[in-house]
């Protein structure tokens, strides 16, 4: 078993001709923040509802704090907490109502729901509309409030296994940090996190471990620096092409620097390189830029965003990829 | 924002599933949950109970003229289960399918709670709601035909609480049973089936033999003849005929929405 919290073996579920998961396999460790990223339709609700009893597995197993989470939904439940994708219902509730309510019906005392909201409510910055109930169609509380108290909710109580799926939709990016800070304490104190998202980008900041799925499957699982696939001092070129205009990194070898992975979304190119290259790349891109062959170009530190589009490309048809080994060219 | 943590020191947390909670407990944090959500409601649905009565009672009272006073009587203690009806076959599917489309109903069944408590939560709630609606029928008609009532106190109390709950359970059942448009469409059936076509406003005499029969197993009839009993105990008796029929509705209400609740698609 391993210790782990979560533990999803060969898991598969069906709608009718549509496979949602299809063999998924993945582990949260005590402590550990796991990324599960993917498009949209790529199956992390299905597989989140699973877990938490919603849905039955057609195959596969399901081990929740070490219970059996298909034969024993019931208890596997206690020990999960979840923040689903769509809203809590708060409607007349606080913040404050709301979040030791949820505290309670996971056995805290009164006093400890109570202190738990007061602090979470100061961690994510929400003090404000601590006493303000929420009112129907969307009144009282605005979007982001509501989502963080409904995460607020969910982290309340010491449970092993915190699963949150899109927490920071809706969310001012002041608070989105404090949110993440959140996370990563939960994690520090013990707790598995399995985080559902597709924003790339802010998950690397707080996972321990990715897992992305694509079409139901599990196309890539790691760290966020193996997934990157280069090491951390690697830099990403983006260059934006013209409206129809031709893409002048086609063939790798036209480039004047070692392209380690060359990813196409639309009219962005993600080119992977290392970090001694980027004068000539620089320079490269430049030139390009000024005999109007692209639109413009950046570049930034090597991030998890290219090495996800790269093993999920088969999702968008607009996207056509090459990965090429650095040896290749 | 510093770097400076200000947090209390990590608090250990066992990987092991947490003890169960006391059933109680539970139940008291899902009713305080669901009374804020629909508690607010109520002062509204009074008012809405009040308009309807004096709809059926005046309003029916137009359409007999010259109405005698049994008649009167009879409209009069049909009312109450009109509004109890109204209220569990229309305002709680409503409610149970707006709770499915928004998400919510999801959310509750991944609480830890056992899930057959969410369905005790919301019947307790709704007969809350629905209760205050007997007394303003009979408020309502004492108003408009001042007769007096000869109240039977158990059997009124029996038959109010039954009647709201299986109308809940029923309604509840029906909302977890169809798609949330098609909910909608079948509840405005019943409630038309439950105000024109039912013998609780008129007697059952009044209809076809066949009729007749179908309405002995329907909790309709059943369930306006109870509280009729309780508010007239001097002209009708209860009979134990109808609390079972309306027990029998009640238990596969329940059924339903508890299948609805714990199964898993």
């Amino acid at each position: 078993m391993g210790g782990a919290v979560l533990e999803v073996d060969n898991l598969t579920r069906r709608f009718g001709a549509v496979v949602a998961n299809d063999g998924i396999g993945l582990r949260v460790r005590p402590g550990e923040v796991v990324g599960l990223l993917g498009h949209n339709g790529a199956g992390k609700t299905t597989l989140v509802s699973q877990v938490v009893g919603l849905l039955r597995p057609e195959d596969g197993s399901i081990r929740v704090a070490g219970t059996d989470a298909v034969a024993e939904p019931a208890t596997a439940r206690r020990a999960v907490a979840l923040q689903p994708q769509a809203q809590a219902p708060l409607d007349g509730l606080t913040p404050k109502m709301a979040i030791e309510i949820a505290g309670r019906l996971r056995g805290m005392s009164r006093a400890d729901a109570r202190a738990g909201a007061r602090a979470l409510a100061d961690e994510l910055d929400i003090g404000e509309w601590f006493d303000r109930p929420a009112t129907p169609d969307g009144g009282g509380l605005s979007g982001g409030v509501r989502r963080l108290t409904a995460f607020a909710m969910a982290a309340v109580a010491p449970v092993p296994l915190i699963v949150l799926d899109e927490p920071t939709n809706d969310v001012d990016a002041a608070r989105r940090r404090r949110l993440w800070k959140v996370v990563r304490r939960l994690g520090d104190e013990g707790a598995g996190v399995l985080l559902v998202t597709h924003n790339v980008t802010e998950a690397e900041r707080v996972v321990d471990a990715l897992v992305i799925l694509d079409h139901g499957k599990v196309v890539a699982a790691g760290s966020p620096s193996r997934l990157r696939g280069s090491s951390d001092a690697d830099l990403q070129l983006e260059l934006s092409l013209h409206p129809d205009g031709e893409d002048p990194s086609e063939s790798l070898a036209q480039a004047p620097i070692p392209i380690n992975r060359r990813v196409r979304v639309g009219r962005r190119v993600l080119l992977t390189l290392a970090a001694v290259d980027a004068e000539a790349a620089v320079a490269w891109a430049t030139a390009l830029r000024r005999t109007e062959r692209i639109d413009g170009y950046s570049l930034a530190p090597a991030t998890l965003e290219d090495a996800y589009l790269a093993a999920t490309s088969s999702a968008n048809t607009n996207t056509t990829t090459r990965t090429e080994d650095a040896a290749d060219v | 924002m510093s770097e400076q943590s200000t947090l209390s020191p990590p608090a250990p947390r066992s990987a092991g599933v947490p003890p169960r909670i006391g059933i109680w407990l539970s139940y008291g944090n899902l009713l305080r949950w669901m009374m804020a959500q629909t508690g607010a409601m109520l002062p509204f649905v009074i008012v809405v109970q009040a308009l309807l009565a004096a709809g059926i009672i005046i309003g029916f009272g137009f359409v007999i003229p010259d109405i005698d006073t049994s008649s009167a009587q009879f409209l009069s203690t049909g009312t109450p289960t009109v509004l109890l009806m109204f209220i569990g076959l229309v305002m709680v599917p409503h409610s149970v399918a707006q709770a499915r489309t928004t998400g919510t109903f999801t959310y509750l069944r991944s609480l830890p709670v056992p899930r057959p408590l969410l369905l005790m939560a919301d019947l307790a709630i709704w007969l809350l709601v629905a209760l205050p609606s007997v007394a303003v029928a009979v408020v309502v008609a004492h108003l408009r035909y001042g007769f007096g009532y000869s109240f039977d106190w158990p059997v009124l109390l029996t038959a109010s609480i039954l009647a709201a709950v299986t109308a809940t359970a029923v309604g509840y059942a029906i909302a977890v049973s169809l798609p949330p448009l098609i909910t909608q469409l079948v509840t405005q059936v019943l409630v038309f089936f439950v105000m024109l076509f039912s013998p609780v406003t008129f007697p059952a005499s009044q209809l076809p033999t066949w009729f007749q029969a179908v309405h002995d197993v329907l909790p309709f009839r059943a369930a306006a003849d109870l509280l009729r009993a309780g508010l007239l105990a001097d002209t009708y008796t209860a009979s134990w005929r109808d609390l079972v029929v309306l027990l029998a509705w009640c238990a596969l209400g329940v059924a339903v929405g508890i299948r609805a609740l714990t199964r898993r698609n």
